[in-house]
């Protein structure tokens, strides 16, 4: 019994890791507009502010949720309530972590910037 | 069961019949059901298949009875029995059982695919993520990628059911509820689903939050910096479930107890959660602000009608709105009038009007509607909403137009309960003062906050009414059916446009300063409607107030409009809070007339909300360079600098124009460089002296702030208006000192003897003026002795100012026109003495003043050259270059004002 279930977990494990890998999307290609202060685009927040551009994933450190809001130019966790100014970094809890920066892209023409996820 | 044994009815028995029913409702559900797209196909299942609709009800509600009755059933187990003695292997599947069922009940829950499921995934995902060595394995199993709901699909309906089966059947020994209870747990259940139907998120409303059962932990989670830990608490729950079911003794007995104990405290956190956290998991209650909104709203559960009020085929060709079946497009689906960005084939109905978007018939489908969005009380929830203009919604409460700071600060410095009439203020913030309830009486109606409560287009006689007071236009035919009113569903809406008018303007504007009628060219006069010559130099106002053609502003008569000066920013606020209207009005004469190179800025860098704006109204600007302002740096978007000519193009025409630089003696640095253009380019500005202000405790009134007549007024009793060329003063702020028009903005006297509870002093009276913007822009501007002679222009008031010449000595003297006012010895429309200095705060602002001594006596000896040379003489033109030097070199005909004689 104890040889099936690990054999079972060894070939679970095998199977969950590689098609995760697999379906591991290495950069993304999004529409990109500099007007725009804050973007909420896929799993991104796309910040343009003082003439620099920032990437971060959109999901809150605290659990993940996906954050699509802002207060009072603050980026809102709409699930608990964490708060990260517009560099990532975060103004009130539950979340203690900032937001994680990813690295990115602009086109030539600055109509698409591209994500490294 | 076991043969001949008599069965009896328990809580697990109704919860195996209440399984068999999640069952079979599940086998029917997915059939209309779409992995793909869950939340389309859910609402879809609710607006255009009302058996289908049922049975998803069916489904979720046996569901969570069956959740209900497990958990009670295990209760009632360890209640009655002292020990329970399970083998091991069989309470760890038990044990294990609560958990799957959780899993399938929450599984369920993400199969909805709307706001609240798709948090709740990332939640799950992100705690199983945490759980060491085989968390990332683990996640994705059980979620898969995460733009896929199938393999969550795949568990909910195989690997968590069958487990659950499996671990049933061994538990109770039966495949089979009896017939009589899975009879009565169907019908029970069914009359519950036909009444209350599964929520579905609206995917607009910014509360999100787990199914019921979750919401007590999502209580504890949002105490966790580190989460994770939490997973030991529901291990520390099956341990517990575990140890009831197979030990013995003081530890059963003390499991007992914990599991009662957290359970009771869960129950508590679960009611928390559900009614006493809002949006942002921020905490509310019940009369709180938006309570309804942030918490019941999700509540809303439309009941299935088996003959909606459409015909199933509509329903099917509806179109899909925001990735969902909008059920409002059904009936109105023939409405015309809206701009491209709010037609409803693109944002439906919902995304306005509110409602219910998956009701199936009138009553429901309008429940909670917004009859009138874009009053600011409703703003973020209809134009505000995130896939909207919630940047805007947000700062228009901080604007001028929804504070009515300036106006309020004043009154209450006039009514002496503010030490300056310069405090930031909020018409929010009202009580029951003097000066409050006069501002309620007579003046506070014209904030963007005030309601609009009834449909119709702006007129002049509107007020308020938030984003609707600037962007609601009624076409001719929607005008004509809103007329006619007949009780049959409307063809025509009004826009939400960005054709913004001057008459949108008008109802406020034409008010206090009168700028809208001043800019068009009309001066409020004293007379009665009924005394109104039969005259075009004649215009009747909201019916009862009469005003007279005066001249009117350059810009107008150029076909200017109100928005092709002013920016949204100026209009809807920038987000900061300003005391007074010039604080906030961004854009200067200066920013368009000027010589030499302007402040600009290229389109590609402008901000996105005036880049939207820009291409909404111009299309592809993309290679213009554009002006901006030079106090706030906000982008004209009208402007267009080519060739190095600067052009402006009218937002809502297109026409454009080229700009003119200013005149050379504009542009002279060496005199009057602290001019502002307004000072000498405003041909007249209304001014009005005399009023007095009285409480009446018998005078019929009205709250402006309640919207509501109520007994006992502040009466105004005016004294006389006049268009005049305005007065001069001098602003002194951080950057500049400039001299600016000002007319007589509170000269008043305040009785409150009358006033209930009054305090202070009885009776007030202030010699106010106020900095003004006539905007009455004359192309000519005013000469140099209607400045330099002229004692209005110098704030003495109206009068004969003369100088005369005697044993060789010149001397200024001035006689009024009208008597002093036995308050302070000042004729009554003067705002300072004849040659004297006056102190402290005399007008509306503690930084503008009126000319001091020293300036008036400046003026004054340039007044007594222009009574002998002509303006445009060459001494005089000298004079525009170095005065002082000049003056050294004076003939013995020039006898200039001896100031030691007067």
């Amino acid at each position: 019994m104890t040889v099936t279930i690990g054999l079972f977990v060894a070939i679970w494990n095998k199977i969950s890791l590689t098609q995760m890998n697999q379906s591991k999307k290495r950069k993304r290609t999004l529409p990109f507009d500099k007007s725009k202060q804050i973007a909420f685009i896929d799993e991104f927040i796309i910040i343009n502010q003082a003439g620099e551009t920032m990437v971060f994933l959109s999901h809150c450190t605290h659990l993940g949720c996906k954050i699509n809001q802002t207060n009072n130019s603050k980026l809102v966790c709409p699930c608990h309530g964490s708060e990260y100014d517009l560099d990532g970094q975060v103004i009130k809890g539950p979340a203690y972590k900032n937001l994680r920066a990813v690295n990115f892209e602009i086109s030539e023409n600055s109509s698409q910037i591209e994500i490294e996820n | 069961m076991a043969a001949g044994k008599k069965h009896k009815t328990t809580f697990g028995t109704i919860a195996l019949s209440l399984f068999c029913l999640v069952l079979f409702s599940g086998v029917l559900l997915a059939i209309p059901f779409d992995a793909d797209s869950p939340y389309l196909s859910i609402s879809s299942i609710m607006v255009t298949n009302p058996w289908a609709s049922l049975i998803r009800n069916l489904h979720y509600w046996s569901s969570q009875f069956f959740l209900v009755f497990s958990l009670i059933h295990l209760y009632d187990h360890f209640h009655h029995k002292e020990r329970i003695g399970l083998k091991a292997s069989m309470a760890l599947r038990l044990s294990l059982g609560v958990l799957i069922i959780f899993l399938a009940m929450l599984t369920g829950f993400l199969l909805k695919g709307d706001a609240d499921s798709l948090q709740a995934r990332q939640i799950l995902e992100t705690l199983t993520q945490r759980i060491p060595l085989i968390g990332s394995s683990l996640a994705y199993s059980l979620l898969g990628n995460a733009d896929s709901f199938q393999l969550i699909y795949v568990h909910h309906i195989a690997t968590f059911t069958v487990f659950i089966t499996i671990v049933m059947v061994e538990h109770s020994r039966r495949f089979w509820p009896s017939a009589f209870e899975f009879l009565l747990t169907t019908v029970g259940t069914l009359l519950v689903s036909y009444l209350f139907s599964a929520p579905l998120h609206d995917n607009q409303n910014p509360t999100v939050k787990g199914p019921w059962y979750f919401v007590g932990f999502q209580e504890i989670l949002h105490w966790f910096s580190h989460p994770e830990w939490t997973l030991l608490i529901l291990v520390l729950m099956l341990a517990l479930v575990y140890i009831v079911n197979t030990d013995k003794g003081k530890l059963v007995f003390i499991s007992k107890r914990s599991l009662l104990i957290f359970t009771g405290l869960y129950l508590l956190l679960t009611i928390i959660g559900l009614f006493f956290r809002g949006e942002h998991w921020t905490w509310t209650y019940p009369g709180a602000a938006n309570y309804n909104y942030n918490v019941l709203h999700n509540f809303k559960s439309p009941m299935v009608k088996f003959y909606p009020d459409f015909k199933p085929d509509e329903a099917v060709t509806a179109p899909i709105i925001i990735g969902r079946k909008e059920s409002c497009l059904i009936c109105h689906n023939q409405t015309h009038g809206f701009v491209d960005a709010h037609k409803p084939e693109a944002i439906g109905c919902f995304s306005c009007h509110g409602g219910d978007p998956f009701a199936t018939d009138k009553n429901q489908s309008h429940r909670n509607i917004i009859l009138i969005p874009g009053n600011l009380i409703n703003a973020s929830q209809s134009c505000g909403t995130m896939q909207c203009h919630p940047n805007i919604v947000e700062r228009v409460p901080t604007g001028l137009m929804s504070t009515l700071s300036g106006m309020i600060s004043v009154d209450r410095f006039v009514f002496n309960e503010q030490d300056n009439p310069d405090q930031l203020t909020d018409v929010h913030q009202l009580r029951n003062s003097p000066a409050d309830e006069h501002l309620k009486n007579l003046c506070v109606r014209c904030h963007l906050g005030n309601l609009k409560t009834e449909i119709g287009p702006v007129t002049e006689m509107s007020r308020g009414g938030g984003c609707l007071a600037c962007h609601l236009n009624y076409c001719s035919e929607a005008e004509k059916e809103l007329t006619e009113n007949t009780n049959e569903t409307r063809e025509f809406h009004p826009s939400v446009s960005l054709k913004i008018t001057n008459n949108h303007c008008f109802g406020c504007h034409s008010r206090s300063g009168r700028i809208s009628t001043n800019y068009e060219g009309w001066h409020e006069t004293t007379l009665d409607a009924s005394e109104m010559p039969n005259d075009y130099n004649y215009r009747l106002v909201e019916g009862s107030r009469v005003f007279i053609k005066e001249p009117e502003d350059v810009h107008h008569k150029a076909g200017m409009e109100c928005i092709d000066c002013h920016h949204s920013y100026e209009l809807m606020g920038d987000g900061k809070h300003y005391a007074h209207q010039e604080d906030q009005q961004d854009v200067q004469c200066s920013d368009c007339h000027f010589s030499g190179n302007g402040n600009t800025i290229a389109a590609s860098d402008l901000d996105n909300e005036s880049a939207l704006i820009a291409a909404l109204r111009f299309g592809n600007i993309n290679n213009r360079t554009l002006l901006k302002t030079q106090k706030h740096e906000h982008a004209l978007i009208n402007t267009s600098i080519e060739n190095d000519s600067v052009f402006l193009y009218s937002k809502n025409s297109g026409k454009k124009r080229q700009m003119k630089a200013p005149t050379t003696i504009c542009a002279r640095n060496n005199a009057h460089q602290n001019m502002a253009c307004s000072s000498c380019h405003s041909a007249w500005a209304p001014s009005c002296i005399g009023c007095h202000n009285s409480y009446d405790p018998n005078e019929p009134g009205y709250d402006m702030i309640r919207n509501g007549e109520k007994r006992g007024s502040w009466v105004e009793y005016i004294g006389t208006y006049a268009a005049k060329e305005p007065a001069l003063g001098i602003r002194v702020s951080e950057e500049k000192t400039e001299v600016i028009p000002v007319t007589p903005g509170m000269v008043l006297t305040i009785d409150k003897k009358s006033y209930p509870q009054s305090k202070g002093d009885s009776v007030i009276f202030h010699r106010l003026f106020a900095p003004t913007a006539p905007h009455t822009t004359s192309a000519k501007v005013r000469d140099c002795k209607s400045c330099h002679n002229n004692p209005v222009a110098l704030g003495f008031g109206e009068g004969e100012l003369t100088y005369k010449v005697a044993d060789g000595k010149g001397r200024w003297s001035f006689n009024a026109t009208y008597e002093d006012d036995p308050n302070d010895g000042l004729p009554a429309d003067a705002w300072t003495g004849f040659l004297e200095n006056r102190e402290g705060t005399v007008s509306t602002r503690t930084n503008v003043k009126p000319f001091t001594l020293a300036q008036q006596q400046e003026i004054l000896t340039v007044g007594t050259c222009l009574n002998c040379h002509d303006e445009n003489s060459g001494v005089m033109m000298q004079s525009l270059n170095n005065y002082q030097e000049l003056l050294k070199k004076t003939s013995n005909h020039c006898i200039l004002p001896d100031w030691n004689q007067h």
